[in-house]
């Protein structure tokens, strides 16, 4: 989630008081306080909530919450006779045009270390890295309207940010640093997104670079807002911040033809919500005057309609708000989370344990009643520690990963007692014996089901003691099963048995075989085990298993 | 009464002491004549007592030489030469002497010496046959140094090593005797027919030294992260909770669609997840799902927009929490009231370092009954907290895209201050009403692998799970199970 950085100076400002206050609040309002430094302070902010991106945004809602000034805040738009067209050939490229002209803006060098952040904040949370929305501002006095959106030959070219000479849009995509970070965003088409002026100037090329030639300076007054994108919602989400975080600096705004439609709005949204289904969510006590008034405090434009409604208006850049209980939410951030008095529903349950963990359980007494030590080894291996070091052949019901992260966990394991000696591996000189178990899942055939694995590694460590503990498991854990000389190329021949319970090869056990031991750097005998407890469980399908 | 040290001497022990006393230095052959015993056993008490300041056991090396058992018979019946040399007069033919048994050693040595002289097959006495060095060392191996040597190279006489003990009583030995030493016969190891007879009652068992350190064994055990795992379940059973276990593979839909998280979301890109080459078909009555994302379905949502993919829900993935198991139980058992829980694995794709390990275990709890607001999730928190030995609990905003309200509860930990630990809120009506659940369901969720480490101190994540056998077998079990906060 973003970290915006708070310049307590310019915060204090915008919400009239001072830190001390707004650090103690803050926290109850949503938000993790990273680093407290001498002149900021670094805050994580919900990735729900893009308009507290910038201090602007966090000012405006604590104004609110804090009581200096509750209600909608109020965004006059005037319209500005520019248009933008935009060509129905980026339908299947990057349909979406957002746009706004913003004038009057005094930056300085706070409202940049705001605004910029603001800007990569967007582009992160909203923009899913620039794919689904990108942002450009320009300076509107460099440029001539009206602006066109097109999708445009890539040998086009124009000089872009941060360089001096004219570069093809292919070559940008090559060469210049942006380029390579979101070349995968367009590379899969034939044509690209641009942005021209009236003399077919570039103003940017989208999602990648703008042109040097609008280049925002401290002399810049008037701003051309685009924002472009694949999904029409977020494309106006963000427009709609970022015009309302420069209006709460005092800059007006102004709205552009897209096609003939005017944009922005930055009206609130309407809806009704009633008062008993907010009681009976949060379990608070409120009436309508109450809930309204809760709402007002978190900026939501509220009034009560008879005593079960309360009618809303919800600010343009609360994008979060999908659903009647994101407006309870807000009325019990206001009411404070900290305020609400715990309590213990009625309601009457019995405790039940599954069946699944309860074998396991059994399995874990019986290991460490004959002396074994529990491990929990990574359910993630690789082909080589499950199969090649066990001398085994390849299970061809193992699960591969798609995309692993490291050699070591290409799957998951088919069988546990890998794992075990690789644990034996890695405390290869502590003192022996050493006894170890595991249980727990192992998937084949992308089903999961649970095996008990053991191992003793010592001097002595044979086949009658691994036997003996097969045994052990065998009687408790009620099977009827029979032993068969097994062909288990992980131990030494004539060492090695099987168990079978109604005919099916339910688990092994023996003496490890001493290329095993080798594969894994183990200089003493050890043997080991390994048992199915879908031989225990018998439950192919169960409703509590899903 | 005895002193502390006298209670811990075997008899045999005081009564070596006392024979000590009276000669303040012994060998052992004397005194194990007293003590009508062996040397051996004599050195093995004196040693026990030198172990606890009460004697003093010298031990000198000596060399000393002995006949081997063929110099003790040339000792009695000469030297093989000497008896060959007896056996005739001036002369005798070879092939005569010969049948002498001695003659192939005897003959030798008497030509080696000059006894004899051979010629033409007649062996002839040159007439000086002194009694030589050897013989007399013979006799006595002290006479001759230069004898000696040569009996050793003959192999007639050995070389000993002989180590001799010098045994002493030391002042608190003899303070001790001095003070009484009880004689009454002691037992070490009771016997069936001791207890049986009740003989027992007239023994004196044999006192041991508690102090001394025993051997250290190592249990089998539990490991101390599955103690703790086991410590959460059952406090979950205690309050009710039905466990819910399942598979580790689970269909996109289960593991997103159904709980709302949009199809663009992070989280369901290949560079968060782990996605298998497995496909499963979405459930009956998915349109409901779809129709929840595409535009909030019947509730007051707005839903995502965009149109929702059902090829996209039927890609699989190794479940990256455990809540995809959850929402399918609930789906399975919608009758209310319902309280749910699992403990398992989840799957996330994170390079493994000392704080991020791939798979971690989840712990997950739900309830479904008609009426339960948000205040009872607070309070089910609380409880489950304070359960769990966090006195402290407090609740703030927080963020989770299938909840609504949500919040993030923080406990006290001394020392460390407000620790975030884990996330809960009510399942948003996006989520219950596509899954066909009337009643409000609460649910929360908590990344235990965070509390082992807050628990158990722990630095690194990857001990939990390529453990040290070492830290295993030393880590307290009473510490695992021990309650945190304060």
């Amino acid at each position: 989630m973003p970290i915006i950085t708070l310049l307590y100076e310019y915060l204090e400002t915008l919400v009239g008081t001072d830190r001390e206050t707004i650090l103690a609040r803050l926290p109850m309002f949503g938000a993790d306080i990273e680093r407290m430094e001498e002149d900021h302070v670094d805050v994580e902010f919900f990735a729900n909530r893009p308009d507290l991106y910038s201090t602007e945004g966090v000012a405006r809602a604590l104004r609110g919450f804090l009581g200096i000034e509750t209600d909608l805040p109020a965004y006059e738009v005037a319209p500005s006779a520019i248009d933008f067209s935009v060509d129905p050939g980026l339908a299947g490229i990057r349909p979406y045009l957002g746009s706004a002209v913003i004038r009057n803006v005094h930056l300085d060098e706070d409202s940049i270390v705001s605004l910029m952040g603001l800007q990569e904040a967007l582009h992160w949370a909203v923009g899913r890295g620039r794919k689904k929305v990108a942002i450009g501002i320009h300076d509107l006095a460099r440029i001539t309207p009206p602006f066109r959106y097109y999708a445009a030959d890539p040998a086009t070219a124009f000089i872009p940010l941060d360089f001096d000479r004219e570069m093809t849009l292919t070559e940008i995509l090559a060469d210049h640093p942006k380029g390579r970070d979101y070349a995968h965003i367009v590379e899969p088409y034939p044509r690209y997104p641009l942005i021209v002026d009236a003399h077919d100037r570039v103003l940017s090329f989208p999602p990648i670079i703008n042109g040097e030639l609008t280049r925002v300076t401290e002399e810049t007054t008037d701003i051309l807002l685009d924002t472009t994108g694949t999904d029409r919602r977020a494309v106006m989400t963000a427009v709609n911040i970022i015009c309302t975080a420069f209006a709460e600096t005092g800059a007006t705004i102004e709205s552009v033809h897209v096609d003939g439609e005017q944009m922005p709005s930055l009206a609130p949204s309407e809806r009704t919500v009633s008062v008993a289904e907010c009681r009976r969510l949060l379990g608070i006590d409120l009436a309508a005057a109450d809930l309204a008034a809760l709402l007002q405090r978190m900026r939501i434009g509220a009034v009560p309609d008879g005593t079960d409604r309360v009618r809303i208006r919800i600010p343009c850049y609360r994008a979060d708000i999908m659903h009647d209980w994101d407006v309870f939410e807000d009325a019990a951030i206001a009411y404070g989370y900290d305020a609400i008095e715990p309590a213990l529903p009625r309601t009457f349950t019995i405790g039940r344990e599954h069946p699944v963990s309860r074998c396991m359980d059994l399995v874990r007494t019986l290991m460490v009643g004959l002396g074994f030590q529990e491990m929990m080894p990574f359910t993630l291996t690789s082909e080589r520690v499950l199969f090649a070091n066990m001398r085994r052949d390849a299970d061809p019901a193992t699960l591969r990963l798609m995309r692993p992260i490291s050699e070591e966990q290409t799957v998951v394991r088919t069988t546990i007692l890998p794992m075990l000696a690789e644990i034996l591996q890695l405390n290869v000189h502590r003192e022996l014996p050493m006894r170890l178990f595991a249980v727990g899942d192992v998937v084949q055939h992308a089903a999961t089901h649970q095996h008990a694995a053991a191992v003793s590694m010592h001097p002595e460590a044979d086949f009658s003691e691994i036997y003996a503990a097969a045994d052990v498991l065998c009687r408790e854990l009620g099977l009827a099963s029979t032993i068969a000389e097994s062909d288990d190329p992980a131990f030494i021949p004539g060492r090695r048995g099987d168990i079978f319970v109604g005919g099916a090869r339910v688990g092994v056990f023996g003496e490890l075989h001493p290329e095993v031991l080798g594969a894994f750097e183990l200089d003493q005998p050890a043997a080991g085990l390994e048992l199915d407890l879908r031989a225990v469980l018998q439950s192919p399908s169960r409703r509590d298993t899903p | 009464m005895e002193t502390d040290t006298t209670q811990t001497l075997t008899l045999n022990e005081k009564r070596l002491l006392i024979a000590l006393n009276t000669k303040k230095e012994a060998g052992p052959e004397l005194l194990a004549g007293e003590l009508a015993t062996t040397g051996e056993a004599v050195i093995q008490y004196a040693l026990s007592c030198a172990g606890k300041g009460l004697a003093t056991v010298d031990r000198a090396v000596a060399v000393a030489f002995r006949l081997t058992p063929e110099g003790e018979t040339y000792a009695r019946e000469g030297l093989p030469e000497r008896q060959v040399l007896e056996s005739f007069d001036e002369r005798i033919a070879m092939k005569e002497l010969q049948q002498h048994p001695l003659a192939r050693i005897g003959i030798g040595w008497m030509r080696k010496k000059g006894w004899v002289a051979i010629r033409e097959g007649i062996v002839e006495k040159t007439g000086d046959a002194p009694q030589g060095e050897d013989e007399a060392a013979l006799q006595d191996l002290a006479a001759s140094d230069a004898g000696l040597k040569m009996l050793l190279k003959r192999g007639l006489v050995a070389e000993e090593e002989s180590v001799a003990h010098t045994i002493r009583i030391t002042p608190e030995g003899e303070a001790l005797v001095a003070a009484g030493i009880d004689l009454a016969e002691e037992v070490g190891t009771l016997t069936r027919e001791q207890i049986v007879s009740g003989e027992w009652k007239n023994l004196k068992l044999r006192r041991y030294s508690v102090t001394t350190l025993p051997r250290r064994v190592f249990p089998g055990k539990i490991h101390p992260y599955q103690q703790l795992l086991g410590e959460m379940r059952r406090i979950l059973l205690n309050m009710g909770f039905a466990e819910i276990y399942g598979d580790v593979v689970q269909s996109s839909f289960w593991n997103f669609d159904a709980l709302f998280q949009p199809q663009d979301h992070p989280a369901r890109e290949m560079q968060d997840t782990f996605f298998i080459d497995v496909r499963r078909e979405c459930p009956e009555g998915w349109e409901t799902v779809r129709d929840m994302h595409e535009a909030g379905g019947e509730t007051s949502s707005t839903g995502w927009g965009g149109a929702w993919s059902r090829d996209t829900a039927e890609g699989c993935v190794l479940r990256t929490h455990t809540t995809g198991l959850t929402i399918r139980y609930l789906h399975d058992n919608p009758e209310p009231p319902v309280k749910a829980f699992s403990i398992g694995r989840a799957y996330r794709r994170e390079a493994i370092d000392p704080t991020h390990t791939p798979e971690f275990e989840q712990l997950e709890g739900v309830v479904m009954d008609d009426g339960v607001t948000f205040r009872h999730l607070l309070g089910f928190l609380r409880e489950f907290y304070r359960q769990m030995g966090f006195e402290d609990v407090r609740f703030r905003p927080g963020y989770f895209p299938y909840t609504e309200p949500s919040v993030e509860p923080e406990v006290w930990v001394d020392g460390l201050g407000w620790v975030e630990l884990g996330g809960a809120g009510v399942f948003r009506e996006e989520v219950t009403a596509a899954n066909g659940l009337a009643c409000p369901v609460l649910a929360w969720g908590l990344g235990i692998s965070r509390l082992a480490m807050l628990r158990m101190n722990l630095k690194d994540l990857r001990l939990l799970y390529r453990s040290d056998v070492d830290w295993v077998r030393e880590y307290p079990l009473s510490r695992a199970q021990a309650r945190g906060g304060r």
